[in-house]
């Protein structure tokens, strides 16, 4: 079936309201990225304990989430899966927005953000002990490949075939990396464990596949494009089982680090201060999704497909989150015995404004590019013929929304 | 090549943090504020911990002071993506500001918190007073020199970068240049850690690790001695002697 | 209508870009292009240099440097006054290349051997009591109705007036105050310039001349010398030649925290348990486990104010058992029967004496016996265990169990210090001036003016909150400030005369009671004063001259010529020419006076007074069922700077080792009793008693004897600058006062309090 593509016009209203207030977010985060720099992070929730905050969160997440998109893609270009062709290029443009938002969150996460070139220019000169070092080739190398996929997959050139499988293995290596970020640190025991890598793909998995359901979905319906509901209803089938894995994955990783004797770190997550981000992960993240999807009616409802996939986007944020914060709140135990004072407290995080409008405003570029680009290129499935009729009727019932012509 | 190390002896430490203090001089470490206390947002390149065991009245205390462990095997060095911090040839791991992105990867992967992030400029407010060490924002030979040199000594440091104890390696590499120009000084002896200097009980000795007649060496063989953290096979340098 | 799509004038056919159909060149060519930028970039940005190089340390770091490269400094010889112990220190400036003098290092002086050229914690921030931004810079007059004390504003309450006029003014208050009814109160100053206090003192006729140091320690050295009647005593702990004190007993003393000379003790605890043979074994009686007890060997919780009757237990259990030094008894005491009456009593026996401070009978009988027969062994009184009623009689009772081990005027034990044969002060008709906390109190109300050098009284006295009486008294007094900079004092000032702080001043000091052996050290400034501060001297000289006392000051063919501006350095020069050649002492900074000998008891005999000692078993137990039922004991830890201000970051950031925390003091309680209490870790606490009250937050914590609750001092400023102000709270205000009366020393132990959550 040899699938038409077409931009929206871009003209309504609700459209431009949009385009307004994902405008205006950035304009804000922007300012707040401004003043930070000029005031030092003090200005932020981050300090010396819990030294990674909203910023890296939102990276580890949307790596993750653009990851995740290009399994999306792979069905369609990978493993040429026509019935999920009309969210195959929403995919792919994912993919990299998230991307270059995650690198965005990276960059103003720096203390010294004019040197970030470092992680992306030196190659194998940087630290290649570092995962961060390694991780700055996987990147950038991502980056360029997302670039030449995109521009591919537009113009319907027949490279997809060969860039889409090197994309999305490349995607699995990029988030594996990242996984190793946190799982090789021995320090912090929270996050400290073989299974990261694997663990973070899966998650990505689930959550991306899911963020494309969500944002799909909501973009075919508000520009009125063709629709199929059932495509939808057989992608949670599949969410279904990248939950699943990645269920038994976290559960096995704790499991194993809660086998006595040394199970404190364990027992922080889970029953320490910032408990309820980990129980908000499984509960939202896998759970509530699982319970939606496997339900034989309500799965079968596509309005209830999205919402479990919408409420397995938060959870996932927030597994990002147990992480980061538990992982670095808890205190080191530089030696045996109760450590009086600052030194044995656990780290505290602020929800600063200037930190949280910052990172608001990484999440609006996003949208903003996203929903222009609905604009300028041609990502949506060509409104079909009777979607044509409809669409003119309601035209002509509403001449104003669309210009005011009759 | 030596391999400097430090031996504290926690039998003698009574907690008096001069240790913290003179650190705290040689290096305008920057001071903190109540407010920033409350949020970890101090810096400290030298802590004492206080380490509280048992129940009245059956009360144990270990005081420890805790400069950077200066591992062999350092962590911090592994992870960090600019190669910022790196282990010398002399052992001593050391911070280049100048590629320091401040990441703080650093921070996380320390097992003994000895990294601390610079939140602040010290132009700031109550930076601006004159017992700050030499004005760097200097005109030296026509030149205008930012504050993200960090020469030592008194290095004045910009923020957004990862600071630590650095075993004043300032004092070090000056001695190294007094002996190569002839003068008869000893590092362990003469010339050590501000810290070492400071001790006014005499629990902290500095030297060469690798010479079987230092001092440090000598200590490490009369008596048990512990590692912090042992487990995490870092192989700090900084090692104690127990009471 | 029928119509096609493509005839309808608004057609919705879709919008097509131009499908991102990219042309082969116009790809190779924003590639290419984009390569090359990326070529430009890694050529210009690749590393230049190794990762070990980049440290330029010649000619970038802004200090001016010699002709071998290496920086331009000095080392100046002076000492520390952050404490009483007055270290000799050495002091690093240096010059920039813009021009600047800094002072930006203080280490020791190897040249004084009295603490084996270390100095304390407490030195490393005189660089912030140099530049502290509270600091005085021209003098002040506080302008007509404007309230003293708590609410002062130093921007808005005082005008600046030149040196001449404050000068005047100052005189003329004096000259129209009677001798009598003028107070004159003596904080933390050097030996020099308390050399010129006292004969100010004597020029102004006046007796009133109260030593603030004297709240901590007069009954402790009341009771020594109701022993030796000297009053110069020190535990030497380590002789020259290495003979050590092999036992210890610290009665609730923080030898390692807070006793002076502390940097002398904190050396000394270094060699005596790990450098020489014998390592000295420490025992610790102390309500809290303080620094000093958890470093001692044995900590035992004693109730407060035990510490006396403790120390006669021991003394029962040493003469029962026939352990004392008989040699010494026979021939350098006297008084010892009626003395071994009252120990050998049943009320001071191990088993009566035990259920009134908390320690079994068993453990008080070893340590008799193991101090007895260790020695020389010392027994440490602490300011805890002499600030009662009895405190005279607590003191001499701890002091006599020396004297019972033989540890008296011998190596390793307690010497008599040596002082400095310094020049003679001109002779004036009044030669007898001082008085005691309890005659201050009982006169104070009478006071019109006082003068106060560099005083710190409304932090350190009891009844000093808001509204209590010292706050009301100063506010009556017309009052004079000497100081460096803001303090509580100077809050309540009508003048402030600016002056230098110790690292700009012209003096000498003598060592404490430690060593045995002279020491004196100089001050000598390391930097110009600053703006129009002046030294202490200087301003004592300049009133007296206005008084018509100037000849008090300049004694004949000393080279004091009586030139103001010269008169500091004169003085201290002429003072100490009798055995050190000025410009020596300035070189070298320390004089170390002839070697001690031992054994000469120059008090003659040593007096076992027996009179009132029963009174030290009058110990107030806790009352936990009582309003105010638990124990105040305040503790000074380490970094609390004694010079009256708090207002330096680097010490109040690390405040408390043992606590961990900065920037705060703690209201410290036991784990039973915070429970009783309804107390959490953390909560906001009221500490109240029949006198005040005051807010701070709680610390829950082993370390305590039930019923007992502690506080730091040097915390609950409220005028010294933004870095001490507000933050944590002053015992001192929930105290009551109660003398001891045979030395006059307010007992700052004694008062009791009550704790609810806030």
């Amino acid at each position: 079936m040899q699938l038409d593509f077409a931009a929206i016009k871009g003209d309504s209203r609700n459209y431009k309201i949009l385009v307004g207030v994902l405008a205006a977010v950035v304009i804000a985060g922007l300012a707040a990225y401004g003043v930070a720099y000029m005031y030092g992070f003090r200005l932020w929730g981050v300090n010396n304990y819990v030294t990674w905050g909203q910023l890296i969160t939102v990276d580890f997440f949307f790596i993750g989430l653009s990851a995740g998109s290009l399994v999306v893609s792979s069905l369609v270009y990978v493993f040429g899966q026509e019935r999920y062709k009309p969210i195959g290029r929403i995919a792919v443009l994912m993919g990299l927005l998230l991307m270059i938002s995650a690198m965005l969150t990276v960059l103003t996460d720096l203390g010294r953000p004019e040197k970030f070139w470092r992680l992306f220019m030196y190659f194998y000169l940087s630290n290649m002990k570092s995962m961060f070092g390694i991780n700055g080739i996987f990147y950038a190398g991502y980056i360029l490949l997302l670039g030449t996929y995109l521009v591919a997959a537009l113009s319907g050139s027949k490279l997809t075939k060969f860039i889409a499988p090197v994309a999305v293995l490349w995607a699995m290596l990029v988030h594996m990396g990242t996984g190793a970020i946190v799982g090789f640190i021995e320090t912090r025991h929270v996050m400290y464990s073989p299974l990261k890598p694997i663990e973070f793909i899966s998650a990505a998995f689930a959550s991306g596949l899911a963020l494309v359901m969500l944002l799909s979905y909501l973009t075919l319906k508000f520009s009125k494009r063709p629709l199929d509901k059932d495509m939808f209803v057989s992608l949670g089938k599949f969410l279904v089982v990248l939950i699943l894995v990645l269920m038994v994955l976290v559960a096995v990783d704790k499991l194993t680090h809660f086998y006595p004797p040394k199970r404190e770190a364990v027992m922080f997550l889970i029953s320490g201060p910032w408990a309820w981000i980990f129980w908000l992960q499984v509960v939202l993240g896998y759970f509530i999704p699982l319970a939606i999807l496997c339900n034989p009616w309500l799965r079968k409802k596509v309005n209830w497909v999205i919402a479990a996939c919408a409420i397995c986007v938060v959870g996932i944020f927030f597994e990002r989150a147990a992480i980061i914060f538990p992982g670095l709140s808890q205190p080191l135990e530089y030696y045996p015995g109760e450590i009086a004072g600052i030194w044995g407290a656990r780290g505290g995080f602020l929800i600063m404004p200037a930190e949280t409008l910052q990172t608001l405003g990484i999440v609006a570029v996003l949208g903003l590019v996203f929903v222009l680009g609905l604009k300028y290129m041609d990502l949506l499935p060509a409104p079909a013929a009777a979607e044509h009729a409809e669409g003119e009727a309601s035209e002509q019932a509403t001449p104003a929304a669309e210009g005011g012509q009759a | 090549m030596a391999n400097w190390g430090m031996v504290i002896d926690l039998d003698k430490c009574v907690g008096c943090q001069a240790c913290s203090l003179a650190c705290k001089a040689e290096n305008n470490v920057p001071h903190g504020t109540p407010y920033e206390h409350d949020r970890h947002h101090d810096m400290y390149w030298h802590k004492v911990i206080a380490a509280h065991e048992g129940e009245y009245p059956a009360v144990n205390t270990q005081i420890i002071p805790m400069p950077c462990m200066h591992c062999s095997s350092p962590p911090c060095v592994n992870v960090c993506p600019s190669k910022a911090t790196f282990k010398r040839g002399d052992g001593i791991v050391v911070q280049n500001f100048r590629r320091c992105l401040g990441c703080r990867y650093c921070i996380v992967a320390c097992p003994y918190g000895a990294r601390n992030f610079n939140f602040k400029d010290q132009q700031d407010e109550e930076y601006q007073r004159p017992d700050l060490p030499p004005d760097l924002a200097a005109e030296v030979g026509g030149l205008k020199y930012g504050a993200e040199i960090g020469p030592w000594p008194y290095p004045h440091r910009t923020r957004g970068v990862v600071e630590k104890c650095t075993y004043c390696f300032h004092r070090i590499d000056e001695a190294l240049l007094r002996i190569e120009n002839g003068a008869d000084i000893k590092i362990g002896v003469d010339v050590v850690p501000a810290c070492v200097e400071a001790c006014p009980t005499e629990a902290r000795f500095f030297g060469d690790l690798d010479d079987p007649e230092s001092t440090v060496s000598r200590l490490l063989a009369s008596r048990t001695y512990i590692k912090l953290r042992e487990d995490m096979l870092t192989n700090p340098k900084t090692i104690y002697l127990p009471r | 209508m029928n119509e096609t799509a493509a005839d309808k004038p608004n057609s919705p056919e879709p919008k097509r870009s131009n499908g991102f159909k990219i042309s082969r060149r116009a790809f190779l060519g924003v590639s290419g292009a984009a390569a090359a930028v990326l070529a430009v970039v890694l050529a210009l940005k690749r590393p230049k240099f190794g990762p070990d190089q980049g440290f330029e340390t010649q000619e970038t770091n802004g200090l001016a440097r010699d002709e071998n490269g290496l920086p331009a400094e000095v080392l100046i010889p002076t000492s520390c006054l952050n404490c009483p112990t007055r270290c000799a220190v050495r002091v690093r400036r240096v010059e920039t290349t813009l021009g600047k003098t800094k002072v930006v290092r203080i280490f020791g002086n190897p040249a004084s051997t009295y603490s084996d050229g270390r100095c304390c914690s407490r030195s490393h921030v005189g660089l912030q009591v140099l530049y502290n931004a509270g600091r005085f810079s021209m003098p002040l007059r506080r302008r007509a109705d404007v309230e003293k004390g708590r609410a002062v504003s130093y921007e808005n309450d005082f005008e600046e007036i030149g040196w001449d006029e404050a000068l005047q003014e100052v005189a003329g208050h004096i000259q129209g105050t009677t001798p009598d009814r003028l107070l004159i109160l003596e904080g933390l100053n050097t030996t020099s310039n308390e050399d010129l206090i006292h004969q100010f003192a004597l020029a102004c006729g006046t007796p009133n001349l109260f030593k603030e140091e004297g709240l901590e320690t007069d009954a402790d050295r009341r009771g020594k010398m109701l022993a030796d009647g000297l009053g110069n005593s020190g535990y030497e702990l380590v002789s020259e030649d290495g003979t050590s004190a092999k036992y210890i007993i610290s009665f609730s003393s923080g030898i390692v925290e807070s006793e002076r000379p502390l940097a002398r003790n904190l050396r000394l605890w270094g060699k005596m348990r790990r450098e020489l043979p014998n390592r000295t074994k420490v025992v610790s009686f102390d309500p809290r486990h303080s620094v000093t007890a958890s470093r001692a060997d044995e900590w035992h919780p004693i109730n407060p104010g035990s510490e006396g009757a403790l120390a006669m237990a021991i003394a029962h259990v040493i003469i029962a058992e026939g352990l004392y030094d008989a040699d010494f008894i026979a021939n350098h005491a006297e008084g010892f029967e009626a003395f071994r009456t009252v120990a050998l009593a049943h009320q001071f026996s191990p088993e009566s004496v035990s259920e009134a401070c908390g320690v079994d009978a068993e453990t008080i009988t070893k340590v008799a016996r193991e101090f007895a027969q260790a020695r020389p062994a010392v027994a440490w009184s602490g300011e805890a265990a002499t600030g009662w009623a009895y405190g005279t009689f607590a003191s001499h009772a701890i002091y006599c169990l020396n004297a019972l081990a033989g540890s008296i005027d011998v190596p390793g034990g307690i010497v008599y210090q040596q002082y400095p044969p310094y020049a003679p002060m001109p002779a004036l008709p009044v030669s007898q001036t001082g008085i005691t906390y309890y005659d201050m109190d009982q006169a104070a109300g009478g006071m019109a003016t006082a003068i106060g050098f560099n005083s710190n009284l409304i932090m350190s006295v009891p009844e000093s909150g808001e509204g209590a009486k010292w706050d009301q008294r100063l506010k009556d007094l017309y009052y004079v400030h000497v100081g460096p900079a803001r303090s509580e004092m100077a809050a309540y000032a009508d003048i402030i005369l600016p002056t230098c702080t110790y690292l700009e001043d012209w003096g000498y000091e003598s060592a404490i009671p430690g060593s045995g052996y002279a020491e004196a050290r100089i001050k000598q400034p390391v930097i110009d004063p600053r703006d129009e501060s002046r030294p202490p001297a200087r301003v004592i000289f300049d009133i007296a001259t206005l008084l018509g006392q100037a000849a008090a000051f300049v004694p004949p063919s000393s080279g004091v010529t009586g030139d103001s501006q010269s008169f500091p350095e004169q003085f201290a020069a002429y003072r100490t020419s009798p055995f050190i050649a000025w410009d020596d002492f300035k070189r070298v900074g320390v004089w170390k006076g002839g070697a001690y000998s031992y054994r000469s008891y120059a008090f003659g005999n040593f007096r076992f007074h027996s009179e009132g000692l029963e009174r030290v078993r009058n110990v107030d137990l806790p009352r936990e069922e009582a309003p105010y039922g638990l124990e105040l004991a305040i503790y000074r830890p380490v970094l609390e700077i004694r010079g009256g201000s708090q207002n330096f970051p680097w010490a109040q950031e690390m405040y408390l080792v043992m606590h961990g925390r900065g920037w705060k003091n703690l209201v410290e309680l036991n784990r039973e009793t915070a429970h009783r209490l309804g107390i959490g870790e953390g909560d906001e606490v009221i500490v109240e008693s029949a006198f005040g009250e005051i807010e701070g937050e709680a610390a829950v914590i082993e370390g305590m004897r039930p019923g007992v609750v502690a506080i730091a001092t040097g915390q609950g400023h409220f005028a010294s600058g933004e870095f001490a102000d507000d933050i944590g709270c002053n015992p001192m205000e929930v105290m009551g006062t109660e003398y001891d009366e045979e030395s006059g020393q307010p007992t700052l132990f004694s008062t009791r309090v009550g704790i609810r959550k806030a």
